[in-house]
């Protein structure tokens, strides 16, 4: 016998056949069974669901501006690179946020991430208030590898695709059709406290992270 | 002696000696409190904290019933996805198909995220062994990989190691920059692990992580992390490889939602970690980045013999740390004195499970039943009530050393003759209570050296507790 066969026996054998089994982890499944409480922190509504996630974005110690639309975004990045004393050049995937916009004076490549990459920009599918935790879908509109190789890393995100919480993520999400390859949920820029139980920001992935919320 | 040999069996002599070490002594002092205040500030926020931590219980349960099921079913979505599942009974059966699948890529160079799987089957010296060398790329685990060491916590695995001892090792090790450069500041030291770590992610062609979670409707390995280093060594290299122990498995996206609700409060006091990757197979053919291979290895290790015993529940524990962060035993100790892979009270319950009670039957030992370990628990594992378990199991098999074995067959030869204990109780404190009353106190006591050796003991004043009882007529 095979590993695989030897080791499902073995949980068979101490699971035993009952009746039912398969039946019930179907129901379980389609989430007919154990149901889990919603915490009230992931259901806020409207203007206060937005509060919340300014909010815990900055508690997650990222910053967030508020742009009024899409066509906005470039001049508010460029006061953020000029702020920040960044150079005025951004890498991005091909998501058409960025295609469709023009960046004046910003020079933007598209493409997956390098080993230094001063600045990237990358869109986020959704967003959760519960936690101010960006949710971003890999692929070529939004590199996987953009989200850890910039040293700042820009994300922007549309007001109506801030979620309250896990709990209507979820279902937003599968409603959307959306199956990439990797879902990255970011909360903040990177950290480590290995070196002197000491909590420093900037461990491998970016040292500084900042919201753009689109139409909030 | 190779450092993945268990010194399970000397853990007091390697309490004993942690002890009297200052530089964990120092290391110990400050730990507690930073993880104990930051979760108990994240609990307190939440006021659905334990309701979830049931809800946590209860899926998990579900889950373990029907592993069989549930594994069948996230195996063919792996394979939907593209990806590749093996099947591993052993530890070694686990190194042979790391090797094997780092042979077919032909890579000399492995990059580490951090799993506790890997120091379990002992990863890193059998790649060595073969000419491949392995980089961790965790901070922490970084720092004990250059000073060949094992994690000596689950989630913090260098948190034995001192400022200026990380300050001579990337002095000795990162040779390539100025001797006399100034390493006065963390963030100095941070940016300096993070530039050499940086390079080596370009360098290797597998990459190596471990998985928080495997979700059945998806088929997605999990890793929750905060340094961005394991998505890195998932991302950039051609071949990924996610090693899991098979119970790992949630059925579904919202199951996870609760398992990441109750994690990292837990663990650092975080609502949420700063990176929850979810990824499912390799780079689809429009992806511009990602692995072109995905590997997942399902060990298993022991697990299955736990099932249907005494100790299935510990197959709920998803690895927060939060039991040894409250464990005074750990506090004074450290991880290192366990002698093996996981330490604390999580660790004195799994230890004799995949290693066997000869060899980890100590560490049920280390405890002293205050009951912390499972009032923090995320998923509401009884491990008082297990390392219980193992004890009576030791005692069974003849393995506590003699004088153990018959001083507590002395005792139980009068707990279980009531009127002969409350006769010798009384004798004792007639006696005790004749010697001791010029002074009041013993200085030293036959049989209680253990305790005179540190302060004294005071003479019995009043008779024996029955007797008292029975004074006051109740």
């Amino acid at each position: 016998m095979s590993a695989r066969e030897l080791i499902l026996d073995r949980i068979r054998r101490a699971n035993g056949a009952a009746p039912g089994r398969e039946a019930a982890t179907a129901a379980w499944m389609r989430g007919e069974s154990g149901a889990a409480p919603r915490p009230a922190q992931g259901a806020s509504q409207g203007a206060a669901r937005l509060d919340q996630f300014e909010a815990k974005v900055i508690a997650a110690s990222a910053t967030l501006s508020r742009v009024s639309d899409a066509a906005a975004l470039p001049a508010a990045l460029a006061d953020q690179l000029r702020a920040r004393n960044l150079p005025a050049a951004i890498r991005t995937g091909s998501d058409s946020l960025f295609r469709g916009l023009d960046w004046g004076g910003i020079e933007r490549s598209e493409g997956p991430g390098r080993i230094e990459e001063p600045v990237t920009v990358s869109r986020a599918e959704f967003a959760m208030a519960e936690t101010g935790t960006l949710v971003l879908a890999s692929g070529p509109d939004n590199p996987v590898t953009l989200t850890f190789l910039g040293e700042t890393h820009f994300i922007a995100v549309r007001a109506e695709d801030v979620m309250g919480g896990f709990d209507d993520l979820w279902p937003a999400w599968r409603a959307r059709g959306l199956n990439p390859r990797t879902i990255n949920m970011v909360t903040g820029p990177s950290r480590s406290a290995d070196i002197g139980q000491t909590l420093q920001l900037g461990a491998h992935g970016p040292v500084a992270v900042h919201v753009f919320l689109i139409g909030g | 002696m190779s450092i993945h040999t268990p010194t399970t069996r000397q853990f007091k002599a390697n309490a004993t000696a942690a002890m009297a070490d200052a530089n964990i002594q120092h290391a110990m002092r400050s730990t507690g409190t930073g993880f104990v205040g930051k979760r108990a500030s994240a609990r307190a926020a939440l006021p659905e904290f334990d309701a979830l931590r049931d809800a946590a219980r209860d899926m998990k349960n579900h889950v373990l019933s029907h592993l069989d099921l549930y594994l069948a079913q996230y195996e063919a979505k792996v394979v939907e996805n593209g990806g590749h599942v093996h099947w591993a009974e052993t530890a070694q059966d686990a190194r042979e198909i790391v090797l094997d699948i780092c042979r077919k890529a032909q890579t000399k160079q492995v990059n580490k995220g951090k799993t506790m799987i890997s120091e379990e089957i002992g990863l890193n010296e059998y790649l060595e062994a073969n000419g491949i060398r392995p980089h961790e790329t965790d901070l922490g685990e970084y720092i004990i990989q250059l000073r060949g060491e094992t994690p000596s916590h689950i989630i913090a695995p260098a948190i034995h190691v001192t400022v200026p001892e990380i300050d001579k090792l990337f002095r000795e090790t990162h040779t390539h920059l100025d001797p006399n450069r100034d390493l006065s500041d963390l963030a100095t030291m941070l940016a300096e692990a993070r530039a050499v770590l940086r390079a080596k992610y370009f360098d290797a062609q597998v990459g190596v992580t471990g998985a928080n979670m495997l979700i059945v409707e998806t088929g997605q390995s999990v890793i929750v992390t905060n340094e961005g280093n394991g998505d890195l060594s998932q991302s950039i290299p051609k071949v990924h490889i996610v090693l899991a122990s098979l119970e790992k498995i949630v059925p579904t996206l919202d199951d996870a939602a609760t398992v990441l609700r109750v994690l990292a409060r837990s663990a650092t006091g975080q609502e949420m970690a700063v990176y929850n990757t979810f990824s499912s197979g390799p780079r689809r053919p429009e992806d511009p980045d990602g692995p072109e291979e995905y590997h997942v290895i399902l060990l298993d290790n022991g697990r299955t013999g736990m099932l249907g015993t005494h100790f299935q529940d510990m197959l709920r524990c998803i690895r927060c740390g939060a039991c040894m962060n409250h464990c005074p035993v750990y506090q004074a100790v450290g991880g290192h004195a366990y002698g093996w892979v996981y330490p604390g009270p999580m660790g004195a319950v799994l230890t004799p499970s995949l290693i066997g009670v000869e060899e980890g039957g100590q560490l049920p030992n280390a405890s002293t039943f205050c009951g912390r370990c499972e009032e923090v628990c995320p998923m509401r594992i009884p491990l008082p009530g297990m390392m219980r378990h193992w004890r009576e199991r030791e005692f069974e098999r003849h393995l506590y050393p003699k004088t153990v074995r018959w001083g507590l067959k002395g005792w139980a030869l009068f707990a279980e003759r009531p009127a002969l204990y409350r006769l010798a109780t009384r004798i004792a404190v007639a006696g005790m209570s004749l010697f001791g009353r010029k002074r009041g106190k013993f200085t030293s006591l036959p049989l209680a050296g253990g305790w005179t050796k540190w302060r004294d003991f005071p003479a019995p004043q009043g008779g024996t507790f029955m007797q008292q009882i029975k004074a006051r007529g109740r």
